[in-house]
């Protein structure tokens, strides 16, 4: 007599080791009874026969923990394969489910592939440029080193030569010390003329930054002196381009600016250091005794152990040596450690590169975040609404015998089904707009050509897809715990289940609303604050404006040719049709090339540090204020006889002039730059301009007749009508015809130089934006989608009501009042949590304030509008109830 | 002929407990006695041996295990041949046969083969 199959399935069930030990036991047990009694039976004593029974077993113990050993594993492995199964089952089934509904198995899964997506592309920059270490070897023992010198009001400072040679040779804390600075340098060979941009680095730099050329080597401090420095290192990029990845290339001269220059090696690809954009490393000439040139920065590597905080001490001790020698040397006081805030500033190298994107990436990453939240949201109320539709299929299963526990997993499964599924859409989603912002030369965050969708990104997308899956997924099984089975089965009657999982919609959409008034009033800011930057009175007028990079040949450079040059070259552009003006600099505003130097006021005593304060001084040719747009206030522009034969000139801006004289009183006073020994007369003064960020305060500027200081390179401005090509065609043969070795370079809009400078914040706000308009929409989506089913579910109750003489505009303004009290609800929470959120972006705003009643109100009402247009549908959907459906049941 | 104990290879085992399950479901003692009985004794297998071997070829599917009432009515675990086990056996049986003509042709041989 066997008993039934349910035992079998209970012994497979129940693996538990404690179980199966048990029935083995059993079995020997029987076993040996069942032998005893046989050996009794031939006449044995039961001593005997038990001794015997052992015996002819052999080692009971081992038999027993063999037996034990082979069926757990057994057992074991018939769980797994139960296991796999009914999950493969559910899978199915899951699938099967989301097929009969493709419309909604569509919207569910679209609107997480964007929640996701849009996640795990702001998770793929910062994971790039913040998360991931630079790409060298330790690189968290890399730091910049610059200068500070605040009592002068210079807040970043660069290292002169002697500077360098100084930190190599006495920081002990750095294995390596180097410095470097980027500039411009032309190519020329058999191909024509090219701009590159090249380093000068220190021979240590190699050392430094841990990485060697692939072919050849780097140089050496011997061939890195005043008198040599003729070695340079190319980019693995200009070598492919330019040289046709010849490895012939080493040991060859090139030609840059007219000197002969050895190439000793070629960089590994990807090395891009201090920019990607370098095509070149030359050595720099170090020479520790030129004391001027404070236009390079610091990098060192840091000796294990040691701390940044620790190097930035030793660091400032040489720095205070070493102003104490200049002090002694030029008979002023020097620095008192004691009061000074003259110090270097030493920082970990990521930090330097990508500290300023800190902030606007971690925005960028909550907003998205609340998109991801908002998502989410709308998907458990699709899919609450979509469960309560079926709660006759799962009360059918449940009286089948499906257990709880088994209808539940059901439910998640489908949910972690698409989310898996929304998961995968949304990391095609994400390679998208990763390769669409990498690619894209409109933004300038650092390191972008290393981000790049990585194992880290794709770990958190996929954790991502099964968490949401999971969230939302409860909701619907929640509520299928509570459906009770006779009342579902039966219909017509809708029990407490459904008052829940409208009240849970509700609360989910009113979460929705808040969550998008808080990424509006965010967006709506940060636009705002652009729109404001984008309206700050530089100073100058940039429209129409084009400026070329000229450099010119020693030749022409030269005292008196220089003069000459600039006359003709003004001249004959000038004669260009559609030239409107035209002029020469050193630099126009936003580029970034004048010399800032000290100064100092002829009649005003020496102030003890040496210096006034820091001033831009731009070598520039008659005309250059008119074309730029730069207001002349006091006295006079520049003439062509303010050359080499006249008296030095100047002229300040108005920022300089306040600072010592009244009105017109700075006309004929005296200036001078540290360094040259010079004196200028002032003899006109001009307007402020702000030439570094639209941010900042303007600072004060010098500005001197070109053939009295000389400049090379110049910049070329142009002031041409819209469209620049053909005028711009024609200037330079007409450059070309004065000197046809100028190459020209850097054709660039004024105005690009100020966008650049506006990059990551136009990146920041035009992604908030975006993210608002999703969150917006979203939230109108899941507003529609709650008062859809609450209209739906009602129409017995509006039937009733029009047949009792409702008129239908009463149902209209019955749902409308409902979405209404939803909508603002939600915003009310909202601009609640957004007042305490917007505190953390209050340090990226310009001039807006992080609580402006304006913008809070506007959106609150626009949002509130869009709840109420998203109801309008279902209202009218009420209205149209039939009421002898309603009254006929069912 | 009375070999005395043999160390039996693990497959022949096999094949003598399928063989034995083949007249019906057994319980392990009933397996051990059937093969006693039938080999007249010549092969006297340890115990535990067969036990292991049961279990494993439980594992491997060849034999199903139930717990019922034995004859004198104590609870015991049977075993039942499965199909996959019965194939196994028709596969071992003809191996061993097989086998068991070629030696035997040898050792018949009366004069030396060419």
């Amino acid at each position: 007599m066997t008993i039934g199959p349910g035992w079998r399935r209970l012994f497979r069930l129940r693996g538990a080791r404690r179980w199966i030990a048990r029935d083995v036991d059993d079995e020997l047990a029987f076993h040996m009874s069942m032998r005893e009694e046989k050996l009794r039976s031939q006449g044995l004593s039961p001593d005997d026969a038990r001794t015997s029974a052992r015996t002819r077993f052999g080692d009971p113990l081992r038999i027993r923990d063999e037996c034990v050993a082979i069926d757990s594993r057994y057992a074991q492995e018939m769980r797994l394969m139960e296991w796999l199964t009914s999950v493969g089952a559910d899978l199915r089934y899951a699938l099967r489910t989301l097929r009969r509904t493709p419309a909604f198995t569509a919207v569910v899964v679209l609107t997480l592939a964007l929640g996701i997506g849009a996640t795990s592309a702001i998770f793929t920059l910062v994971n790039g440029i913040l998360l991931r270490p630079l790409p060298y070897p330790q690189p968290d023992r890399l730091v910049r080193l610059i200068q500070s010198y605040p009592e002068r009001g210079l807040t970043g400072w660069g290292v002169s030569p002697q500077n360098i040679a100084l930190y190599r040779d006495r920081g002990t804390d750095f294995e390596a010390f180097s410095a470097y600075r980027d500039g411009g340098m032309t190519l020329s060979d058999a191909s024509g003329a090219q701009r590159l941009t090249v380093a000068r680095v220190t021979a240590d730099f190699f050392r430094v930054m841990g990485v060697s050329p692939v072919i050849g080597r780097p140089f050496t401090r011997a061939e890195d002196t005043p008198e040599t420095h003729d070695v340079a290192v190319i980019s693995h990029a200009l070598w492919e381009s330019h040289f046709g990845s010849d490895p012939g290339i080493v040991g060859r001269t090139i030609d840059l600016d007219g000197q002969p220059v050895r190439v000793l090696g070629v960089m590994p690809a990807g090395f891009g250091f201090p920019s990607p954009e370098i095509k070149a490393w030359m050595a720099m000439g170090l020479d520790p005794n030129r004391r001027f040139g404070w236009i390079n920065v610091g990098v060192g590597r840091l000796r294990p152990g040691v701390s940044v905080a620790h190097a930035e001490r030793q660091t400032t001790a040489i720095m205070w040596d070493w102003a104490r020698g200049e002090a002694e040397a030029s008979g002023t006081v020097g620095v008192d450690p004691s009061r000074t805030h003259m110090k270097t500033i030493v920082t970990p190298l990521h930090e330097a590169i990508t500290g300023r994107t800190s902030r606007p990436l971690k925005t960028l990453l909550g907003a998205v975040f609340l998109i991801l939240l908002i998502a989410t949201a709308n998907v458990a109320t699709l899919l609450s609404s979509r469960a309560a539709a079926r709660e006759r299929e799962i009360s059918v299963r449940a009286a089948l015998g499906a257990s709880r526990s088994r209808v539940v997993r059901q439910l998640i499964t489908e949910s972690v089904t698409l989310g898996l599924i929304g998961g995968l859409l949304g990391t095609l989603l994400a390679f998208l707009l990763v390769r669409t912002l990498t690619h894209s030369t409109a933004i300038s965050l650092p390191r972008l050509g290393e981000v790049a969708v990585d194992t880290r990104v794709l770990g958190v997308t996929l954790v991502l897809s099964l968490v949401s899956g999971v969230v939302f997924g409860l909701l619907p099984a929640v509520h299928a715990t509570r459906t009770r089975l006779a009342a579902a089965l039966s219909s017509g009657q809708r029990g407490s289940g459904h008052q829940f999982v409208r009240r849970a919609n509700s609360s989910l959409v009113v979460a929705q609303l808040a969550l998008a008034i808080v990424l509006l009033v965010s967006a709506g800011l940060m636009l705002e604050s652009f729109r404001k930057l984008m309206s700050v009175d530089l100073g100058f007028r940039t429209d129409d404006l084009t400026t070329i990079s000229l450099r010119l040949s020693p030749r022409i450079n030269s005292a008196g040719a220089l003069n000459a040059f600039v006359q003709t070259a003004l001249a004959e552009v000038r004669a260009v049709p559609g030239v409107r003006s035209a002029a020469l600099g050193w630099t126009v505003p936003f580029e970034g090339n004048a010399n800032v130097d000290g100064y100092l006021i002829d009649g005003r005593a020496t102030p003890s540090t040496g210096n006034e304060d820091q001033i831009a001084q731009i070598g520039v040719s008659p005309g250059y204020f008119s074309s730029l747009g730069i207001p002349l206030l006091y006295g006079r522009d520049f003439l062509a006889s303010d050359d080499t034969t006249g008296l030095p000139v100047a002229l300040v801006d108005e920022l300089l002039a306040k600072r010592y004289w009244k009105g017109t009183e700075a006309i004929g006073k005296r200036i001078r730059v540290g360094g040259d020994t010079t004196w200028f007369t002032i003899v006109g003064v001009v307007g402020n301009v702000r030439d570094l960020d639209a941010a900042s305060p303007p600072g004060p500027h010098l500005y001197n007749s070109l053939p009295q200081v000389g400049g090379n390179p110049l910049s070329l401005v142009i002031k041409t009508p819209s469209d620049p090509r053909g005028t711009i065609a024609s200037v330079r043969r007409a450059i070309a015809s004065i000197d046809p070795s100028i190459p020209l370079d850097d054709l660039r809009s004024v105005s690009s130089f100020i966008d650049r400078s506006l990059d990551t914040r136009r990146l920041t706000e035009t992604l908030l934006a975006a993210f608002a308009v999703l969150a917006v929409v979203l939230a109108a989506v899941g507003v529609y989608g709650v008062m859809a089913l609450s209209v739906a579910n009602r129409y017995r109750e509006f039937g009733i009501r029009l047949a009792v003489g409702a008129a239908p505009n009463a149902l209209v303004r019955l749902v409308l009042g409902e979405g209404a009290r939803l909508a603002l609800i939600g915003v009310a929470i909202g601009v609640a949590g957004g007042l305490v959120a917007m505190r953390y972006i209050a340090s990226q705003l310009y001039q807006v304030s992080a609580t402006d009643p304006l913008i809070y109100a506007v959106l609150s009402l626009l949002l509130v509008a869009i709840a109420l247009g998203a109801c309008y549908l279902p209202a009218r959907r009420a209205a149209a109830s039939d009421p002898l459906l309603a009254l006929r049941g069912e | 002929m009375a070999i005395s104990r043999v160390d039996l290879l693990q497959g022949t085992l096999d094949v003598l407990i399928l063989k034995a399950l083949s007249w019906g479901p057994q319980h392990g003692h009933a397996v051990a006695r059937l093969i006693h009985a039938s080999t007249d004794g010549a092969f006297d297998v340890l115990d535990g041996s067969l036990y292991a071997a049961l279990h494993r070829m439980e594992k491997r599917g060849w034999v199903d295990a139930e717990w019922a009432l034995s004859d004198k009515g104590k609870r015991a675990k049977f075993y039942r041949l499965t199909t996959p086990g019965r194939a196994q056996l028709r596969a071992e049986s003809a191996t061993w046969k097989q086998y068991a003509s070629a030696v035997s042709k040898l050792l018949n041989a009366t004069t030396q083969p060419v």
